[in-house]
């Protein structure tokens, strides 16, 4: 079952996130919001906060408030996914001069990223679509993990039985991404650790991809070798659990 | 040393991974046995004699996990094999079961100190389920207290809320503690007045991935007196220690009596039944719920438990696999010293559990334990492993030289941290 808290906090901490990714790493959308200064805030009651930035053509996703120039706000949780859904508007409270870009370059933008993180047999056979669909649905599912551990009902009761530590969960020629937990709490971010306590790192971008697409399960993935785990095992064998309710929230 | 290859196993798991669920699963598959690197153990196995066990590649390994527990005799051992062979010439699984099923039950009264009768299932966890349900139909009650981390099988109340097929009514009864912890228990007990059922734990603590913990002083011999003094069942899942400990039961070992005892593994030396005994005040309860299966009075299991138990009393298989398992681990400890690793192992030495402690992320223990493996030592990281009646002096002398060689290998490979 999807709790509305979690699943707004993964729409706005895990999805949109992306966008700070997607301005840096596809071209078309970097050109977009090139000499753009607009800052971007979220506000959704009793839910979750978020700041997006685009300044001198990069966007910076940032938690929390922070200085803004237009201002969504979203009465609840519910509000704020139905909206992601196309099913709602936002409240603007702030920015109605900027509201073109909204309609234009952030509607393009978020385009951009569902078409990433949707993909097709067809497009999933080029392997530059490849290469992004997996960045992002790797990006997307471990910090959906982290709210999902944080907040849902189930997800909390996994994540308090992860020992403390960091788990490193890398693709051979591809992103790496990281969480830490301390005492059931968890914090995902992008990049390597020195010591993780666990690891898990994928052979290649194909099977990352099919894994995470649904196309193979973990477990076969793991014992053809083809994922290998090292490591705290406890700490992965809990994650793995939470990793099957990103999937739940997400599909 | 050379190391092995196993060309034939890789082949035989991808044909396997087209028609099997992750193409062995459950705890023989590479992924709950933790098989780390996956290419340094074998899948399959060709066949098995005493203590060993040859892969598809024709690769011998000295088998420290036993099957993980049933293999106590030695794989294929003679005088069971000849004990099923008779019974198979006569029948196994028949509408009227054959008597026989009588005299294995007269030798678990016999052998078992608290058991005054005997039923008998499949699997471990057929019995410590079946344990849980004459409790309740016993005392009328709901609730079971376990111990955080104990393992009694895969059935949903066994589980997690969380994962994948549990959902909470599962595990709305179970009220978990910590082990050696009496006051918490004493407490919940006090808090639940009439509503416990039954305190099910194996009789000393082995979770896997951490050290195995004993009893502490008095620890049984008190939860004994407040089950009693509240009418709640003391239940022991004695399926993993069994027989490896005290052929009258591991309360015996322990000093205390249970009043359900849950066996299987050691029982007929891998010919598969298990079997709960219990006290004559519980056997109207036994009675009076439904609980069987298609195979479970099978007469062939029952020949070979006979001559198993039989065999291990005649040899005192306690006391061998204590001492050779005794001497197996203080050569280990000590070769691991020579090498600068800190191999700490903890439990009973005719099941002990073994890791190095010279990081907290288990990876120095696992490179080690796959360099063994790969040198035809069965070793697994994650669980306590097995002693079994087969094991020589010679067996051992070959672990440690296989074990010094694995040490010098990990440290070479991991030259910072030495």
């Amino acid at each position: 079952m999807k709790d509305a808290l979690t699943m707004s906090n993964i729409n706005l901490y895990a999805v949109l996130r992306n966008l700070e990714d997607l301005c840096a790493l596809d071209k078309e959308m970097a050109a977009l919001i090139k000499g753009k200064s607009i800052g971007l805030q979220f506000v959704v009651k009793g839910g979750p906060r978020a700041l997006i930035s685009f300044e001198d053509g990069k966007c910076t996703f940032t938690r929390g408030t922070g200085k803004n120039n237009i201002k969504l706000y979203f009465k609840s949780p519910e509000h704020f996914n139905d909206m992601i859904l196309g099913k709602a508007n936002p409240i603007p409270l702030k920015g109605f001069t900027k509201i073109n870009f909204l309609k234009n370059q952030f509607s393009q933008l978020t385009d951009k990223l569902t078409y990433y993180l949707k993909p097709t047999e067809v497009l999933l056979k080029k392997s530059n679509y490849l290469k992004m669909n997996t960045i992002f649905t790797i990006y997307t599912a471990i910090f959906a993990l982290a709210e999902i551990g944080n907040n849902d009902k189930i997800g909390k009761l996994n994540a308090g039985r992860i020992p403390n530590g960091t788990i490193q969960l890398s693709v051979k020629n591809g992103p790496t991404v990281n969480i830490t937990v301390k005492d059931g709490i968890l914090e995902a971010k992008k990049g390597l650790v020195n010591s993780p306590r666990a690891s898990m790192t994928f052979n290649s971008i194909e099977t990352a991809n099919a894994m995470l697409n649904g196309r193979i399960d973990p477990y076969s993935c793991i014992s053809s070798g083809r994922l290998e785990m090292k490591g705290y095992i406890p700490m992965i064998d809990n994650f793995n659990k939470l990793l099957v309710q990103v999937s739940n929230y997400l599909n | 040393m050379k190391t092995y290859n196993y060309k034939r196993n890789r082949e035989l798991f991808q044909k396997a991974l087209k028609v099997i669920p992750t193409g062995i699963y459950g705890h023989l598959g590479p992924t709950s046995s933790c098989f780390i690197p996956v290419d340094a153990y074998p899948c399959f196995a060709s066949r098995a004699k005493g203590a060993y066990i040859w892969d598809v590649d024709g690769n011998r390994f000295i088998d420290y996990m036993c099957a993980y527990g049933p293999n106590i005799l030695g794989y294929n051992d003679e005088d069971v094999e000849a004990a099923v062979e008779k019974q198979m010439k006569l029948g196994n699984c028949t509408t009227t079961p054959f008597a026989i099923m009588i005299d294995m039950a007269e030798l678990l009264v016999d052998t078992v100190e608290m058991a005054d009768w005997a039923f008998f299932a499949k699997n471990g966890g057929d019995v410590t389920n079946f344990a849980l349900m004459v409790a309740k139909a016993a005392t009328g009650r709901k609730k079971t207290i376990l111990v955080k981390g104990g393992y009694h099988g895969v059935a949903p109340w066994t589980q997690k809320l969380g994962y994948p097929g549990i959902v909470e009514e599962d595990v709305a009864n179970n009220i978990y503690v910590e082990w050696n912890n009496y006051d918490q228990v004493e407490k919940i007990v006090r808090e639940n007045p009439g509503e416990i059922a039954c305190f099910m734990a194996t009789p000393y603590h082995h979770p896997i991935f951490m050290d195995n913990e004993l009893p502490k002083k008095d620890y049984w011999q008190k939860i004994r007196k407040l089950c009693t003094d509240n009418g709640i069942v003391l239940a022991i899942d004695d399926v993993r220690c069994g027989f490896r400990l005290d052929l009258k039961g591991s309360d015996h070992y322990f000093g205390f009596k249970a009043d359900l005892m849950c066996f299987c593994k050691a029982l007929g030396n891998g010919w598969n039944f298990s079997a709960l005994c219990g006290i004559d005040a519980l056997k109207d309860a036994v009675s009076s719920v439904m609980y069987t299966g298609s195979y479970w009075l099978s007469a062939v299991p029952f020949a070979a438990g006979i001559a198993c138990i039989n065999k291990l009393k005649k040899i005192n298989a306690p006391k061998i696999m204590k001492s050779q398992g005794k001497k197996l681990t203080d050569g280990l400890v000590d070769i691991g010293k020579r090498h600068g690793f800190n191999l700490i192992v903890t439990g009973e030495p005719s099941m002990w559990y073994m890791r190095i402690a010279n990081d907290d992320s288990l990876m120095l223990h696992q490179e080690w334990v796959a360099e063994c493996v790969k040198r035809g030592v069965f070793f697994t990281n994650h669980h306590n492993l097995f002693m079994n009646c087969a094991m020589t002096d010679e067996d051992i002398e070959f672990t440690h030289e296989v074990a010094d060689e694995a040490f010098k290998v990990v440290k070479a490979r991991n030259k910072e941290l030495f």
